[in-house]
């Protein structure tokens, strides 16, 4: 009894491994196809700012109305869990266009999740976007993904509280803060605030999550670091330029307001917030004219910046990619680039959009942030003379932003810097060599 | 001598009995339900821990052994996450445990609005440990005005300054255990008072013909009462202890915590898996993790029955 009772127990656990690991391998390369041009279009998006999410279902509206042979379904999944559903759910169930952020599109051409779209976007279309909408969708030299809009990253400063306290601030991407100029530029304002602060890094938002990445990561790429180079951590995220831009980092920190309530700079307990382009429609609106808009700090070869956001694919396994690239083309034209633009404060990612945007263009309150973008270069060629850096293009991105953005925390609370660092090359290079560097 | 001895070994005939028949009829849906959502999955993960897969991804997983185990024995941070989940159960349960007692003696006795306070006690429970978690987030804020900075400075007559309770490797896991304990104490409460009742009164009244002050009572009378649901209790709290998750999770993703000093192996696990899409390294955590838990609830329940069988 007891043999066959074990016999038995065996063999229940081989069958399950066996089914486990031959659908492991079945996933199989996705097969798109063009459909005939009608039908239903299921569409995935982020829930990001209500205005962004208004500004998108009026497109989708807009579209099923202008229209009667495609109808568009959207769907929208909560931002916070939006990239872990993605990776989630298998090629076979997702939709036909979907939403990405940008620095994953290359783990999900690895998982082959995505499509690609050149042969279902029109020429003009990919004609249009912007030189950085292209590199941030582009992986092994094929287009899956372009974006409506880009990101400017920067210092948005209460111009009337620096004034007072008589900090000189810059006006030209030359002319940005060094570190030393910034950590007394800190004190010299938290002296002067009653609430003893003078920075606001967006806290709330996390740092352990893409946010510390996206805003913090260009001062590794400042000081003459980076995250990653030809696959290898070791000795680029922990080597002494990125340690000595953490160290930094950790210096500006007694200055730092917790923003539970995310109102740091508006309400005035703060001069200075570390933000992205999506701060921009409340912050003007609170502060009028007092707001002005700086680089972020100089940490040794030049001011550098982040770029990419949100951008649209196409899912591996749609039946429609016709009509799928259809509505792509109607979402990247110039009204609906400007309507989203106009709700969420950000660049187009398209030329003509851009041009004419009475915010990024020359003239324009953000100005300083669109020659940012203008100045833009990847991740694997950093010079001296470019800006804004796309974050990196690998498919070991989410290994490469969990570990960075953990450490960023550790050094928030008061970890070595050094040993933050260095404890999280040595987990990314452990998972590139894993994965044969996720070729 | 050999005649003499009974046979002791029941000696049972595989034979369905019908009257078997309603009881495993009964049994059958949980047991099915055990096999097919917890040792199906515990056996896939065995196996996957051996292998490096990776979540979701078209390519097969490739074997490698024992890797997995021989890097999470060597990582200190998984011996620090193991070391904070001990810590935390051997702090809660019996902390959580005492002062549950000590509620349910208090709510126990028979004043006129004593049900609004057992309510009051038992309200923290309703909520999700994830809101619990969020609300505690503000009231541990770092900042001069955070809920707690300013009851400390008011208390201390600002002597002691504004802390970074969730940041500070020192106080975070005892924030974390503090709020754990607030949401959880009163269902412990319930429980206990449960059992205080069904202590009959006639034994506290022959306690005090017999002239035993109010602790010799409780020593005496109280514990030997209420020692199965004192187990029962004490069993439940250390289940629960080492599945603590929620409010790790969101203070360190949201509030700053530090997480070395407050990371759990749960959320060890569901990093590897979700941020990292690394499926072998996640299914070997859990494999040991389950390991640990079932040689600790062994070790309690042959102490707990040794002390019954006395």
């Amino acid at each position: 009894m007891k043999h066959r009772k074990k016999a038995g127990a065996s063999i229940a656990a081989v069958t399950t491994a066996a089914l486990l690991l031959t659908s492991c391998s079945s996933g199989g390369g996705g097969t798109s196809s063009a459909g005939d041009g009608t039908g239903d279009v299921e569409v995935w998006a982020h829930q990001g700012k209500d205005t962004e999410v208004a500004a998108l279902q009026d497109a989708v509206a807009n579209f099923n109305a202008s229209q009667s042979d495609i109808n568009v379904n959207l769907t929208l999944v909560p931002e916070a869990d939006y990239t872990t559903t993605i990776q989630s759910t298998s090629a076979g169930d997702l939709p036909d266009v979907l939403e990405l952020d940008g620095p994953t599109l290359a783990s999900f051409v690895y998982d082959a999740k995505v499509a690609p779209i050149d042969s279902y976007v029109s020429q003009d279309t990919i004609d249009n976007a912007t030189g950085g909408d292209v590199n941030q969708g582009t992986v092994d030299g094929t287009l899956y993904a372009l974006a409506q809009f880009n990101s400017g990253l920067g210092l948005y400063a209460n111009g009337a509280m620096l004034d007072a306290a008589g900090v000189s601030y810059p006006d030209s991407i030359e002319s940005a803060w060094t570190a030393d100029e910034f950590l007394s530029a800190l004190k010299t304002l938290a002296a002067a605030n009653d609430s003893g602060y003078a920075l606001d890094i967006k806290e709330n938002y996390g740092l352990g999550g893409e946010w510390g990445t996206y805003a913090f990561s260009p001062l590794l790429q400042s000081a003459g670091g980076n995250l990653i180079a030809d696959n290898k951590a070791s000795g680029v995220i922990d080597g002494p330029e990125s340690v000595s831009a953490m160290e930094a980092f950790q210096s500006w920190l007694p200055y730092v307001d917790p923003d539970e309530d995310d109102s740091a700079l508006v309400d005035g307990r703060v001069a200075i917030s570390w933000g992205g382009h999506w701060m921009y429609p409340g912050y003007s609106e609170a502060l009028g004219n007092d707001l002005v808009v700086l680089p972020l700090p100089n940490m040794g070869t030049g001011t550098k910046s982040g770029a990419g956001s949100w951008t649209w694919g196409m899912g591996s396994n749609t039946g429609q990619g016709a009509a799928a690239g259809a509505f792509l083309d109607y979402l990247l034209n110039d009204e609906n680039v400007k309507a989203m633009t106009t709700a969420n404060g950000a660049p187009p990612a398209t030329k003509s959009a851009l041009a004419t945007d009475a915010l990024y263009s020359a003239g324009g309150p953000l100005e300083l942030w669109g020659q940012q973008l203008e100045a833009g270069c990847n991740a694997d060629s950093v010079t001296s003379d470019c800006v804004t850096v796309l974050r990196p293009l690998t498919a070991g991105y989410p290994v490469i932003t969990s570990e960075f953005a953990s450490a960023l925390a550790a050094i928030a609370t008061g970890d070595d810097a050094q040993s933050a660092l260095t404890g999280a090359a040595t987990a990314i290079d452990q998972s590139f060599s894993d994965n044969n560097d996720y070729k | 001598m050999s005649n003499l001895t009974v046979d002791r070994s029941p000696r049972r005939k595989l034979r369905w009995n019908r009257q078997d028949i309603p009881g495993v009829a009964m049994a059958a849906p949980g047991v099915i339900g055990l096999l097919v959502f917890v040792a199906a999955p515990f056996l896939v993960a065995v196996f996957l821990s051996f292998y490096n897969a990776q979540l979701n991804s078209p390519r097969a997983p490739n074997f490698i052994g024992i890797t997995q185990y021989s890097r999470l024995f060597a990582d200190m941070q998984f011996w620090r996450a193991l070391g904070n989940n001990l810590t935390f159960a051997a702090v809660v349960i019996p902390v959580q445990t005492a002062i549950a007692l000590g509620l349910a003696m208090l709510v126990n006795q028979r004043l006129r609005g004593i049900s609004i306070f057992r309510a009051l006690f038992f309200l923290p429970v309703i909520f999700p440990m994830a809101l619990v978690a969020v609300i505690w987030r503000l009231i541990l804020s770092r900042s001069e005005d955070g809920l707690l900075n300013s009851l400390v400075h008011v208390v201390s007559f600002g002597q002691v300054g504004a802390q970074d309770w969730l940041g500070n490797s020192a106080t975070a896991l005892p924030s974390i255990i503090l709020l754990s304990i607030w949401q959880g104490v009163g269902f412990q409460m319930i429980i206990l008072l449960a059992g205080l009742q069904e202590i009959p009164q006639e034994r506290y009244e022959a306690a005090q013909l017999d002239r035993a002050s109010r602790w010799q009572q409780f020593l005496y009378v109280t514990l030997p009462g209420l020692r199965n649901t004192l187990i029962f209790v004490v069993l439940l709290t250390s289940i629960l202890a080492f599945r603590v998750y929620d409010q790790v999770y969101i203070l360190i993703t949201s509030g700053g915590a530090n997480k070395t000093a407050t990371q759990t192996v749960l959320y060890q696990a569901t990093t590897s898996v979700f941020d990292q899409n690394n499926l072998g390294r996640a299914s070997a955590i859990t494999v040991v993790f389950f390991a640990i838990v079932l040689v600790i609830t062994v070790i309690q329940r042959r102490v707990v029955r040794q002390e019954s069988e006395a």
